[in-house]
């Protein structure tokens, strides 16, 4: 693709401290999280992140707890200062702006949505809703009416009076992104949007999250620790461990062809049938003798229900009425156990 | 012969020691001592205090010299204070002066109607309400309705100042640490001093007949804690708000005016309701320094051993207390949109 990337990282780093700029050698010279911090007391946050966001993409960063993605995140509208390295959004590098020009950035490039929800807790959900019109200055016509349309969106009509506390945290959090919606920009950063929800409602969420991206196509940054989210929300995953980017790519790939042993143990733990679509298994096309069509996107949990668990089948892969490749069973069956296992077999 | 002779010989400072010698007043036990002429039996060791070690070398000060040079210093600077000062305080004479005039002159059957209205009006409760009436007709049966009104319309005024200089200040503290360090040990001071102690300067500084001497000191001791609850408010405002309130691009005015002044307003009202409840404490004190209303009356109850008198008195000021903590205490209540019931 030969589009410019919507957001770009260029040698991002972040360390926490009092002389961090003076550290920043030590870091660049090869010192690791752990010594930085007994021999230098400072804590290694970031360390050169080149990471690009396609625009109307979703780019998952995901990592454990520590691993630094609440603070990427927290970058790319400076919620904090980066200790070296470019932010370049649209081109135009975000260290650059002036205290009028990030404000200006913040009310009409990105809008957020928080773990927590951080809503206003004194304000209903249509003021909350309509909180970045309010801060831009748009007339009360336009911000009721545009806070209406996005709550309806998210299901929420009705409850445009109730105020925050009266919600529950699904609830909430559906007025957290119409909040980001209504401010109508064409970033969004979400840090763990979902993590505080239930399972069951996390589902619906990631739903909700998918049909508006359908329709809309904006940059969404995601943030989150749970694999089977960002699989099923990525366009773009990056893998992030102790601030630094081990992986990144597309989904399915990292998922076939893990690079390093962290990011090994991360996919042995998740369903492969649910989340491997028959893409990532299939061979070109050289047969002629077929069970059946089937089409690229199926994940491999359905083809085996289809196949009847039979493993000396194949099948023709179409992309919509092109055929593409072929499948054989044979080659599902291996793709469901994870490459770690079978190098020690 | 004292103690320490030998010492100042030893050091060879006999000469000056002999130089000069103390002309502050006496206490009336040094004088009787003095004319006795019998030297005070010394103990074995005494403690190397200015006086003892002043009886062996009169050219150390007394322990009386400390304190007439404090007083000294204090009359040589009140010129200069008096002018800066008095002219910046006039106003409050006259703010109290009026509230004053105004209470005493609106009649009870206006101005008893007019506070049972604040009351609705600041906490919806009917409970709430028909206890301060009640109460309020209770002080007037007995005839304390004007010295009432009297100790209210002060408190109005002094707590009214003190939110208008105590909320500013805070929010000045709770935006630098550097402030903070500073203010917050005179808060300690102005919390910790006796109260007696802030008149004595004030009485000093300005006459004792004009009404802000009582209002400064009501104010000093009373602005204390809407100061320390609105810094404390507004830095504990969740910082995930405040993070949400910077990512949409908020500016600081908006920030204070939409995020943060909202929701460090349960503290601040409980900032105000203590500045209330200490402005009454005070204002009782500040009978003594000519501040009218019930304060008076429990000072007449102490000095003419008036039982009756006092604890009347005494049993209003604890009314008024309960009327104006019940008040700010459920208007508090309901400004705390936290904790909305589902």
């Amino acid at each position: 693709m030969t589009q410019e990337p919507k957001v770009r990282l260029r040698g991002l780093y972040k360390i926490f401290g009092n002389n961090d700029k003076g550290v920043l050698s030590h870091v660049k010279n090869g010192v690791g999280k752990e010594e930085l911090l007994v021999e230098h007391g400072h804590v290694l946050g970031l360390q050169d992140i080149n990471v690009d966001m396609q625009a109307g993409e979703i780019t998952v960063v995901m990592g454990l707890s520590g691993s630094g993605k609440s603070t990427l995140i927290r970058h790319l509208n400076r919620l904090i200062e980066p200790t070296a390295g470019e932010i370049l959004v649209d081109g135009e590098d975000v260290m650059q702006l002036s205290v009028d020009g990030l404000r200006g950035l913040r009310q009409t490039k990105m809008s957020m949505v928080f773990q927590k929800f951080a809503l206003l807790p004194h304000r209903t959900v249509l003021q909350n809703t309509a909180m970045a019109l309010a801060v831009r200055g748009s007339d009360e016509a336009t911000q009721t009416a545009e806070a209406q349309k996005w709550l309806d969106r998210v299901g929420l009509s009705g409850f445009e009076n109730h105020y925050p506390a009266q919600l529950s945290g699904g609830m909430q959090q559906r007025v957290g992104i119409a909040r980001a919606l209504t401010a109508n920009t064409d970033i969004m950063l979400m840090d763990e949007a979902f993590s505080a929800l239930d399972p069951l409602i996390r589902t619906d969420m990631q739903n909700l999250l998918l049909e508006l991206q359908e329709e809309l196509h904006k940059t969404i940054i995601f943030i989150t620790h749970d694999l089977d989210e960002a699989l099923k929300l990525a366009d773009h995953l990056v893998i992030l461990k102790d601030g630094a980017v081990v992986q990144q790519g597309e989904p399915q790939g990292i998922l076939m062809n893990p690079s390093d042993p962290y990011i090994e143990d991360f996919v042995s733990d998740i369903n492969r049938a649910r989340v491997l679509r028959v893409k990532s298994v299939m061979e070109p096309l050289t047969g002629t003798e077929f069970a059946g069509d089937v089409d690229i996107r199926d994940n491999l949990e359905s083809m085996i229900a289809r196949s009847g668990g039979d493993t000396s089948l194949h099948y023709r892969v179409m992309d919509g009425d092109t055929p593409v490749g072929e499948l054989h069973m044979r080659d599902l069956v291996k793709a469901l156990v994870p490459r770690l296992s079978s190098s020690e077999a | 012969m004292a103690f320490y002779d030998g010492l100042f010989k030893a050091l060879g400072l006999s000469d000056w020691c002999d130089g000069g010698a103390s002309n502050a007043p006496m206490s009336m036990a040094d004088l009787l001592a003095q004319n006795s002429g019998t030297d005070k039996e010394g103990a074995f060791f005494p403690f190397p205090s200015l006086d003892n070690l002043n009886e062996s070398c009169s050219g150390i000060i007394q322990s009386r010299d400390v304190t007439k040079g404090i007083e000294d210093g204090f009359l040589a600077a009140k010129p200069a204070l008096k002018t800066v000062l008095d002219p910046i305080t006039q106003p409050l004479s006259w703010l109290l002066d009026g509230a004053l005039w105004t209470f005493a002159s609106v009649p009870w059957f206006i101005m008893i109607p007019i506070l049972v209205a604040i009351a609705w009006f600041a906490s919806r409760s009917v409970a709430v309400t028909v206890f301060v009436a009640f109460s309020i007709m209770l002080l007037g049966l007995v005839d304390h309705y004007d010295v009432a009104m009297q100790t209210l319309s002060i408190i109005f005024v002094c707590t009214g100042i003190s939110v208008l200089l105590g909320v500013p200040i805070g929010i000045a503290m709770s935006k630098s640490d550097r402030l903070q360090k500073s203010v917050v040990p005179i808060l300690d001071l102005l919390q910790t001093l006796p109260t007696f102690v802030y008149l004595i300067p004030l009485i000093f500084l300005f006459s004792v007949t004009e009404s802000k001497l009582y209002g400064i000191a009501i104010i000093l001791y009373a602005i204390v804690p809407v100061i320390r609850l609105t810094d404390l408010g507004i830095r504990l405002v969740d910082q995930d708000v405040i993070e949400a309130a910077n990512a949409f691009g908020m500016n600081s005015r908006q920030k204070l005016v939409g995020v943060e002044l909202p929701l460090a307003l349960p503290n601040i009202m409980a900032g105000i309701n203590q500045t209330i409840m200490m402005s009454l404490a005070m204002v009782v004190i500040a009978s003594l320094v000519s501040a009218p209303g019930l304060g008076v009356n429990v000072l007449r109850g102490i000095r003419n051993l008036e039982l009756g008198v006092g604890i009347v008195a005494g049993i209003g000021i604890v009314l008024l207390a309960v009327i104006l903590d019940r008040v700010s205490k459920a208007a508090l209540s309901r400004v705390d949109m936290t904790r909305v019931k589902h």
